[in-house]
């Protein structure tokens, strides 16, 4: 009788209590907790999937394709003056901002919280994107009209984007950052978009609803749970479960097929994801040496590597800006400068460097399987002609410090960047040279800085990148582009490996409202088309 | 005992300084940087070095220790470097989340394992005791997070009983309870191991003494021999074994919280940890500590309740 009772309880409290009232997506991402939802300084997947929602920019990327055309966000329209120095943005009237302490009702956006989001966004007490706005002023002209000032003309191409839905170019209510502080607007964000914040839970989650006055029509959805679950095995039982409608997952191969195999499942992936690059470093032994540089780059099998990494996760990359961007080179374009593997040549390449028996390098690593297993996979190709590749596995945040501090005679650096001009500056323009460069950042290899081919000269990309970011000709700017890229690979600055897409798992009842091909979201954006059916 | 409680309090003070002095330096020893892992590997060198700045990581490390141990003699835990909030905050809230856990783990620890102990013992060496003791072994060799991935599989996923995430909705007791099923279960089975082993070994050696064949020979039924004179007096290494094995599952719990996805002070310091935030992790190790101090000196304190023979002084 006691037993029966113990039972009933059980099965009781595992009746009552389930989620009721309203249509909410439930979202789970691979995070202990959020980190920051102040959307200029957001920087990790899961806070920036709410800036997301909460948020919109003067314009957008088309949603589920960046490739495509700009379109009318917060600005319904924009043009740039004669000579290429003041440009106007048209804001959309009637736009409100979601409701917060002392504005039961919100209040109408006007070009007062433009000017001063656009500044928090160039402050760089205050933004981690600062650097993106240099030398620019805004100016509120009317109630409805902005103007940002340049110092040098920019091309349509390198300008919008920094007023676009992501980084600084969120637009954020001036009357809540100043009520809440920054501080507070942390954990408390305050926009124009299809979603509201309802609630934070620490350590759990973020609760956000639909915005009714969203000025593209009300959400389908009445909300959406935002879970942090650092669990894998967490996420896919609440997947499975029914208690969450998508999960963030691991970009591995056997993930995908395991999660595909499952019934109720379905497994999406989607760019641009991440451009996986091996940057060798140019100023000291051996890689100073292009004869052995070629030779790394003609014993790597890109094939190879993209079978580890997971032929559904990854697409070969063959050019240091990729191919969806304009500047990028396609592989068929990039030709010879694939260095289709050839080991033979490789050895040959070596020994007439004068290491026919190979040598033997030290290299620091993430334990994130996104960088340890394309590594492990190099360092057994690598074996093969000679060179021994001693990995000295670390946590993924000492990686970071570490390669900044140039301890690495090659570097693997696996991330995306808004476009060409970014992805070259940062990472082959001579003021970003680790440690020594002007503005030290991401220069792995030191082009720039060192002779990259024993001719006595230094090589250098910096005319090429500072010409194409000022050139107004979108044709000529793009030619510079391939041109710098062409140079990279010449030199063996870097060799590029593959582009990394984005991994998620849901429940094939939700509906994203759009077709899903790329978002510099990093999440399938949820917005007010998003639905789910049942 | 009070002065003895008090002596024990004042011994702990310098034990917490080395401990909290280990803590301060382990955790920026290892590389990484809470201003990069807050800004992302996007944000220019200028924006990570303003951000080291305001967070006070640009001055010399005695200072920054300084200014820990001052914050502690204040009761102030300083903020998190990430989320800037206060830490003394995000704890108050992680931490009824854990201790809820942990002590509904040792409680089923000790409803299951004490008479399981008791049991085994009186049936030694025949079937049930090889049978107990075979399960304890194994629940002693389980890891954690790994009986609770098991748990989440047959009871959540399969059987659709329980919820696998989440600390159920405040204010709502019983959504509470069917969030803290499983994951205290899980604990609560290690903790059962530990104590059955330890209740049975007990239980063995004062069923050999001479008070209990007296209690037989002068006619007392069985319940009356086990319960009120073997029991009793096996009593105090059982109570020791909670104490020092509640410390054990202190650890669990943390394991525990990441795999149900639970709000406490495991998944805080776990994610503390992912992203370098020094001031949150030292504080909360500084919690844990202190937990452990403090379950030791009652697991100390509880002998006197249970064995009159046992003094403080």
């Amino acid at each position: 009788m006691r037993r029966f009772a113990v039972l009933a309880l059980i099965v009781c409290l595992g009746t009552f209590g389930a989620f009721g009232a309203g249509k909410f997506l439930r979202i789970a991402f691979d995070a202990a907790d959020l980190k920051t939802l102040d959307p200029h300084l957001a920087a990790a997947t899961m806070d920036r999937a709410v800036v997301d929602m909460v948020f919109n920019g003067l314009v957008r990327y088309k949603p589920g394709d960046i490739s495509a055309p700009f379109e009318p966000d917060l600005a319904t329209s924009w043009e740039v003056s004669e000579d290429g120095l003041t440009w106007t943005f048209h804001l959309r009237p009637g736009v409100y901002f979601h409701p917060f302490e002392g504005y039961p009702d919100g209040y109408e956006l006007t070009s007062e919280d433009v000017v001063y989001s656009l500044q928090k966004a160039a402050d760089p007490g205050r933004s981690a994107y600062a650097g993106e706005y240099t030398g620019m002023t805004f100016v509120a002209v009317d109630k409805y009209t902005v103007q940002v000032k340049l110092e040098k003309p920019l091309p349509p191409s390198l300008m919008l984007p920094k007023f676009a839905d992501y980084a600084g170019g969120f637009i954020v209510s001036k009357k809540a950052v100043e009520a809440l502080g920054d501080e507070g607007f942390r954990t408390h964000p305050v926009g124009t978009g299809p979603f509201m914040f309802k609630e934070y839970s620490p350590l759990e989650k973020v609760v956000l609803v639909a915005n009714p006055r969203y000025f593209r029509g009300k959400p389908k959805l009445d909300g959406v749970i935002v879970y942090y679950m650092p669990s894998l095995s967490a996420r896919e039982a609440a997947l499975e479960t029914g208690q969450v409608d998508i999960i963030e997952g691991p970009p591995e191969q056997p993930w995908v097929e395991k999660m595909r195999a499952k019934p109720g499942v379905v497994v999406d992936t989607f760019g641009p994801g991440e451009c996986a690059v091996l940057h060798f470093n140019m100023s000291k032994p051996p890689f100073d040496k292009l004869l052995i540089r070629e030779a790394v780059a003609y014993a790597l099998d890109r094939e190879e590597l993209l079978y580890t990494v997971g032929p559904d996760i990854a697409d070969p990359l063959c050019s240091p800006v990729p191919p969806l961007l304009p500047g990028g080179l396609t592989c068929d374009e990039v030709g010879p400068l694939r260095y289709d593997v050839d080991r033979a040549k490789a050895k040959e390449l070596l020994a007439k460097a004068g290491y026919p028996d190979g040598f033997s390098i030290e290299v620091v690593i993430s334990e994130r399987a996104e960088y340890l297993i394309p590594m492990q996979n190099i360092q057994a190709q690598l074996a093969e002609i000679g060179i021994d590749v001693k990995l000295k596995v670390v946590d993924h945040s000492s990686m970071h410090t570490l390669i900044r501090q140039d301890v690495n005679p090659m570097v693997l650096y696996v991330a995306w960047r808004p476009n060409a001009d970014v992805f070259l500056t940062r990472f082959y323009h001579s003021y970003s040279i680790v440690v020594t460069g002007k503005k030290p950042d991401t220069n792995f290899s030191h082009l720039g800085g060192v002779d990259a081919d024993g001719d006595g000269v230094i090589e250098t990309i910096d005319p090429l990148i500072e010409a194409a970011r000022t050139e107004l000709d979108s044709e000529r700017q793009v030619a510079l582009w391939k041109e710098a890229c062409e140079d990279i690979l010449t030199l063996v600055a870097a060799y590029p490996l593959y582009i990394k897409k984005f991994v998620y798992a849901r429940n094939p009842k939700v509906d994203y409202g759009y077709e899903l091909k790329s978002t510099l979201a990093l999440y399938p954006q949820i917005n007010e088309l998003t639905d789910i059916a049942g | 005992m009070f002065a003895y409680a008090v002596r024990r309090i004042l011994i702990s003070i310098p034990i917490l300084l080395i401990v909290l002095t280990i803590v301060f330096i382990l955790v920026r020893v290892a590389p990484g940087d809470p201003a990069r892992a807050i800004l992302g590997d996007y944000a220019s060198q200028e924006a990570v070095d303003a951000l080291r700045k305001r967070m006070g990581l640009d001055k010399p490390l005695w200072e920054q220790y300084l200014e820990f141990l001052w914050g502690l003699a204040r009761g102030d835990l300083g903020r998190s470097l990430i989320s800037g909030v206060p830490v003394a905050k995000q704890v108050a809230y992680a931490l009824p989340y854990t201790l809820e856990l942990t002590f509904t783990g040792i409680l089923i620890g000790v409803i299951l394992g004490v008479p399981l102990g008791v049991y085994t013992a009186l049936k030694r060496n025949r079937l049930p005791d090889y049978l107990g003791r075979t399960l304890s072994l194994a629940g002693l060799s389980f890891p954690s997070f790994y009986l609770g991935i098991l748990l989440m599989l047959l009871f959540a996923v399969k059987l659709r009983l329980f919820p696998t995430m989440g600390g159920g909705t405040p204010g709502d007791p019983v959504d509470r309870l069917r969030h803290l099923f499983l994951p205290a279960l899980t604990l609560g089975l290690i903790m059962t191991a530990y104590i059955t082993r330890m209740s049975r070994s007990a239980m063995l050696n004062v069923l050999n003494e001479d008070y209990v064949r007296t209690a037989r020979a002068k006619g007392l039924h069985e319940a009356g021999v086990v319960f009120r004179h073997a029991l009793k007096n096996a009593l105090i290494p059982i109570i020791s074994v909670v104490g020092v094995y509640s410390v054990v599952l202190i650890g669990g719990s943390i394991m525990v919280e990441i795999v149900f996805s639970r709000p406490g002070l495991g998944k805080l310091m776990v994610g503390a940890m992912m992203q370098r935030d020094y001031i949150a992790l030292q504080s909360i190790m500084v919690i844990y500590a202190g937990f452990v101090i403090v379950l030791n000196l009652l697991t100390d304190l509880s002998y006197g309740l249970v064995d009159p023979r046992v003094r403080y002084r």
